[in-house]
């Protein structure tokens, strides 16, 4: 039996014995090789499930859905390692209550499903301690070390090149698990903080914004960056941010349910380069 | 006999069009990104694409533009219009769908109150079309009732020729005929044949759809809930729609200047009919959804007499969940009677 066919009918077992009332999971898309988000409440509808090299979308984004876990029933869902990680952050920070999360948890490589030992966020510990110790992806790396290369104008360029490209849809926000807030700063409109235009200025306004709150918070799903209708690279943020606090603090976010926040607490031994 | 264009004669046309005072906008691919700007040779066009990411509508109707200029002063306010520059401009290589869309947003700009913003690009725009000889599983401008080879909004339409090397030229209206005229000498005479315009299946029956949607027992279906489960309430689906053309109007300065804006706004967001009292008569996903398809296949046509909707698939290509008007109205035309 293979994977999705096995996680199918857990699954269906799971709503058939109320354990979960919702799994929520990847069904087929509109063509050949899209997956969509599907919401599965009961133990027939299990058969639309569909699990492949395709099913990369992190869906823990889900999980913040106001009211969804209110009733303190509990959801189970597909997730990759950074699925994971994303609802120990959400746990550490008080948003999810992990105990109402089951996890069918799996790994793609090279095209291919692979399983994962688990259905608890706490389970998955050693693969998240592996990821981390094999490090940042090496792509990511190299394409940030090219801007890293460039003078601190041109690099001004660069970003400010692709923020006018940038129309506000907020995908990147709406995609995101970390994005949670219920009313984001740029929405606040009383007074408005931060310009609704998409000009260029109020852009990077966006974007910076985004960038700060997602520090040490990022997992690295590349859900904003695959979002993205203008093709932003935010991917290249996202790692400059995690490599930051990786490199200073040797903080690798979402590596459990009880991990402090990076910018929210301190060590003795917390550099203090910055201080001039 | 019919007017052609040939392609290794396009630079001709836009040597002649500048000099006759026209700025060129074509399909280019800059930064990562399709879309239509301003371009010198024919070798910056991206012809080939089947549809730019961004649409043209980009370029009537700004994502954000600068309305007017105010000083509030002890007792009188000094306020300065900015009305968009005048030159004159060629669209060249515009998509039928595209091109649609300007007009299925005309009427509304011109109600109640004309829009000069939008009217005075309009007026100093000339819209050359080419039509369609290749799709992709997104498009979907025949369940719309359009085609890829549709008249509507084009000054001028372009039929590729069998051969690949040029276009056959019709020009549809006075704009379309005056454009024609610095590169009279430039076209020829010829009997080349048209390459057929490519087969775009209907995806779902729009009349149903409209039934459905007039029936007020519809509005309150349990439908829009099932539909929508999934939808993020990103904007990317309205701000990459041809059609879409809502907005907000926001000072941006200081307490005594500034500049009043337009920005675009969408139905999908939680902020977009939010009341200063709190109140949010659209306060989930799904009405939000299920205003966007009312408005586009019930209320517009209403007004209008047209839906909103040209059926260039960007809602459903672009959609980070794969969501877009053609599955719920596929639904739609699935339920059952």
């Amino acid at each position: 039996m293979g994977l999705q066919e096995q996680y199918r009918s857990e699954a269906a077992g799971l709503l058939s014995s109320g354990a979960v009332k919702l799994v929520i999971g990847y069904s087929a898309g509109s063509t050949p090789d899209r997956r969509r988000p599907v919401f599965v409440r009961t133990p027939e509808e299990a058969e639309r499930l569909v699990l492949d090299g395709a099913c990369v979308a992190n869906l823990s984004t889900y999980l913040v859905t106001e009211g969804l876990l209110s009733d303190g029933k509990s959801v189970a869902l597909f997730l990759k390692p950074d699925g994971v990680r994303s609802v120990n952050i959400l746990a550490a920070e008080a948003q999810v209550n992990p105990e109402q999360v089951v996890i069918f948890g799996f790994e793609i490589e090279n095209g291919q499903v692979k399983p994962l030992e688990g259905r608890k966020a706490s389970d998955f510990t050693p693969v998240i301690e592996a990821a981390k110790t094999a490090g940042l992806s090496p792509e990511l790396q190299k394409e940030s070390e090219r801007l890293d290369q460039m003078s601190a104008s041109e690099r001004f360029e660069f970003w400010k090149e692709q923020f006018a490209k940038c129309i506000k849809c907020y995908a990147c926000r709406q995609v995101c698990p970390m994005c949670y807030c219920r009313r984001c700063i740029v929405d606040v409109n009383q007074p408005q903080w931060v310009n609704t235009s998409s000009h260029t200025l109020g852009n990077f306004e966006w974007n910076i914004v985004r960038a700060f709150h997602l520090a040490g918070r990022c997992v690295a799903c590349g859900g904003c960056d695959r979002s993205c209708p203008v093709n932003i690279p935010l991917r290249l943020i996202n790692h400059r941010m995690a490599k930051e606090v990786l490199d200073a603090f040797d903080y690798y976010a979402g590596e459990s349910t009880d991990q402090k926040p990076v910018l929210a607490t301190f060590r003795q031994d917390d550099p203090e380069t910055f201080i001039l | 006999m019919t007017r052609i264009l040939l392609k290794n004669r396009l630079d001709d046309c836009i040597v002649a069009w500048r000099s006759a005072g026209f700025s060129v906008l074509a399909p280019v691919k800059r930064s990562d990104l399709s879309r239509f700007d301003e371009v010198e040779s024919s070798a910056e066009m991206a012809l080939d694409l089947v549809l730019t990411e961004r649409t043209i509508k980009d370029h009537f109707f700004p994502q954000t533009e600068p309305l007017i200029k105010y000083r509030i002063k002890k007792h009188e306010i000094d306020s300065q219009e900015m009305l968009p520059p005048d030159g004159k401009r060629v669209f060249f290589g515009v998509r039928p769908c595209d091109a649609s869309g300007l007009a299925i947003d005309d009427p509304l700009f011109g109600w109640d109150y004309k829009d000069e913003y939008w009217f005075k690009r309009r007026d100093n725009a000339v819209i050359v079309t080419i039509a369609c000889t290749a799709s992709d599983d997104f498009c979907m401008c025949t369940s719309v009732k359009l085609a890829p080879d549709s008249a509507k909004g084009s000054d001028v339409l372009l039929r590729p020729l069998q051969g690949g090397n040029g276009w056959q030229v019709e020009a549809l209206s006075d704009r379309g005929n005056a454009l024609l005229e610095p590169i009279s000498s430039i076209l020829q005479d010829s009997t080349d044949a048209p390459a057929p315009t490519v087969s775009v299946p209907v995806r779902f029956d729009v009349d149903k759809v409209m039934e459905w949607l007039a029936d007020p027992a519809s509005f309150e279906s349990h439908f829009w809930k099932e539909i929508s489960l999934r939808c993020i309430g990103c904007g990317s689906c309205t701000f990459l729609c041809p059609t879409c053309h809502c907005f907000d109007i926001q000072d941006e300065g200081d307490t005594y200047t500034g500049i009043r804006r337009k920005n675009w706004d969408s139905c999908s967001f939680a902020m977009f009919t939010m009341h200063t009292s709190g109140h949010n008569p659209r306060n989930t996903q799904s009405t939000r959804w299920r205003q966007r398809i009312m408005h586009k296949f019930n209320y517009y046509r209403g007004k209008f007499g047209v839906n909103s909707c040209s059926g260039c698939g960007r809602c459903t290509r672009q959609c980070p969940v794969d969501m877009g008007i053609t599955e719920t109205l596929q639904a739609i035309t699935n339920l059952p009677k």
